[in-house]
């Protein structure tokens, strides 16, 4: 945790690719136990943001401030701090030449250094947590896209992350399998962990969310509770958004 | 799945008479010639070479070459003139086929009738199939291609370990450690293997390591030095070909550059890469001739060097036919294997199983 109380916080972060401005001035806090959705058009920065907070995209410009110490500054451990954070990518990303289990496994026994036996403890834990105990022996290859998103999940849950980030994870899936996905999501909300969702999904925005985040090219526009946000959107770009979308 | 038969059958009843007719003598045109020249050698008797000489000179061979252009010929005319006519793709297939065998055999035995008419046709023969230069060098022929498949395995080897370093240097954020890869690989395409045979040996000769390493060592090290930076390229060309996001998920959880690249992207990489390397290796077997030039003992000869000897030896070029032969014997099975993997790589099966 920040001194301040927050999670991480964000301040002043702009980034951009070649020419093209994609984040703005942005300032954001993440608290402890929030459900922070942010929710924008395509190529509003919404993605970019969120990779910036395990700076799989580094900002030129502000600070990513996590656990007390700005991750910005170069003489940061990254590895130790992405440790700790979580991600789940829209494409899934398992290594596809290991098994489900391997998968969960390889950072447990090669970043934290776990034993064998501990490791294997620990990602049959969360394999069943996903509700995929039985699957520990299949390759990605042989998994729906649902069942690949679940194992990426319990591959990030296992590192016992203190914050999870969601990178539109549900929007490769078929709709059939889109709600698996959630389900593990919404459990894992009620659970207390902190989250940021980027997401298209606003039935989950709604229910789960506890703060909500409207961004438009690169800037943050709007902020409020998911529910207020639905029902009485402040920003004219927002009211567009959401009647474009529900 | 359908069985054999079952085909068989099916494309059976997909014919008409004229299809099958057009496909029966392009194929007995083709059969003609080929086994027709061997069957009228055979009789004659391979060895001395005069035998074969007569034999293709003779009235039979004539028989055998213009029958075969006969009847090639008219399944070439009957195939083209009835394809488009065919009721059923089988049939159609069968037609074109018929006149493309038909074809074939025109322009092989059209060949064999130059080449037999040539001024000197006589000295051809004597001078590349003289089998008997070849007896009681058995034994040689085969230390030759071992020597041969050794060389280029070694080197190959050393290559994989030397171009596996300079891809992960080639491949650095930071331009002081690309540079000096970039620099060898530049260097090592960009001279000729023979070049660096004889510059490298002389210099190592100069470093005073003539004593202690032999020629066949010196060459497995420089052939390794220039499989290296090819290998290199395709290494390269492997791990950039892994999804990035294979990169992100690995350093997410923690894992530190080498561990992504050990454990995420390597495995990955190196089975795209197993066609490409093995097609290296196929281009090693056939450059490793080039060890000719340093000058080997006899039990170190390759194929080539060994041809070379017992052709100064006999003054006669049957053992550059059996090098040929030689080489072949190695390479074609390692062309079956690329296809195979290729086929394989792109169905997506290489993905499952570690």
């Amino acid at each position: 945790m920040n001194p301040d109380g927050t999670l991480v916080r964000l301040e002043g972060v702009n980034k951009w690719f070649g020419e093209n401005h994609v984040l703005r001035d942005v300032d954001l806090a993440v608290n402890p136990q929030d459900v922070l959705v942010l929710i924008g058009p395509s190529g509003s920065g919404k993605s970019t943001l969120l990779r910036t907070v395990n700076l799989l995209e580094e900002p030129q410009e502000g600070s990513v401030t996590f656990e007390g110490q700005d991750i910005t500054d170069v003489r940061v451990d990254l590895d130790d701090v992405r440790a700790d954070i979580g991600i789940v990518f829209q494409a899934f990303n398992l290594f596809p030449h290991m098994t489900a289990l391997r998968n969960v496994t390889i950072a447990l026994r090669k970043v934290l250094r776990l034993g064998d036996a501990e490791a294997v403890e620990r990602a049959r834990e969360q394999l069943d947590h996903v509700g995929l105990a039985e699957k520990a022996d299949s390759y990605p290859s042989q998994l729906s896209g649902g069942q690949q998103q679940r194992v990426a999940i319990a591959r990030a849950l296992a590192m016992r992350p203190k914050l999870m980030l969601f990178d539109e994870v549900t929007s490769a899936l078929d709709p059939e399998l889109v709600q698996e996905v959630l389900d593990v999501m919404q459990g894992l909300a009620s659970e207390g962990m902190t989250m940021v969702v980027v997401t298209h999904e606003m039935g989950f925005a709604r229910e789960v969310g506890n703060r909500m985040i409207f961004m438009d090219e690169g800037r943050i526009l709007e902020e409020g509770k998911p529910r207020e946000m639905f029902a009485e959107p402040q920003h004219e770009r927002t009211q567009l958004f959401l009647s474009r979308i529900l | 799945m359908k069985s054999r038969g079952e085909r068989l059958r099916e494309w059976l009843a997909g014919q008409t008479t004229l299809s099958l007719v057009g496909l029966l003598v392009g194929s007995a045109a083709l059969v003609l010639v080929f086994a027709g020249t061997l069957i009228v050698i055979t009789i004659r008797g391979w060895r001395p070479d005069e035998s074969i000489l007569m034999a293709i000179g003779s009235g039979e061979q004539t028989a055998v070459l213009f029958g075969s252009i006969a009847l090639g010929a008219a399944a070439a005319v009957l195939g083209y003139s009835i394809y488009r006519r065919m009721p059923t793709k089988p049939s159609r297939k069968a037609a074109i086929s018929g006149a493309a065998l038909g074809v074939q055999a025109v322009v092989a035995a059209g060949l064999l009738l130059l080449v037999r008419s040539g001024e000197n046709f006589a000295f051809l023969v004597r001078q590349n199939l003289r089998f008997e230069v070849l007896d009681g060098f058995f034994g040689q022929f085969v230390t030759a291609v071992k020597n041969t498949v050794l060389l280029a395995f070694f080197g190959e080897l050393g290559g994989i370990v030397i171009g596996l370093i300079l891809a992960m240097m080639a491949l650095s954020a930071h331009a002081v450690v690309r540079a000096p890869a970039r620099a060898y690989i530049n260097f090592f395409r960009g001279t000729p293997l023979l070049w660096q045979l004889s510059f490298f040996y002389l210099t190592l000769l100069g470093l005073g390591l003539g004593q202690t390493v032999s020629v066949y060592q010196v060459a497995v090290f420089i052939f390794a030095l220039n499989a290296g930076a090819y290998v290199a390229e395709v290494f390269r060309a492997g791990i950039q070909s892994i999804e990035r996001g294979q990169m992100e998920a690995a350093r997410s959880l923690g894992m530190t550059y080498f561990q992504a690249m050990r454990y995420a992207i390597l495995p990955q990489a190196i089975r795209r890469v197993i066609p490409p390397l093995t097609n290296e290796f196929i281009i090693l077997i056939k450059d490793t001739s080039l060890v000719s030039v340093l000058g080997l003992t006899a039990n170190q000869r390759e194929l080539l060097s060994w041809a070379r000897d017992l052709y100064q030896e006999a003054f006669n070029a049957t053992p550059w036919l059996a090098a040929a032969a030689g080489y072949l014997v190695v390479t074609l099975p390692m062309i079956r294997v690329v296809n195979w993997l290729e086929r394989k790589l792109r169905s997506g099966l290489v993905g499952v199983g570690a």
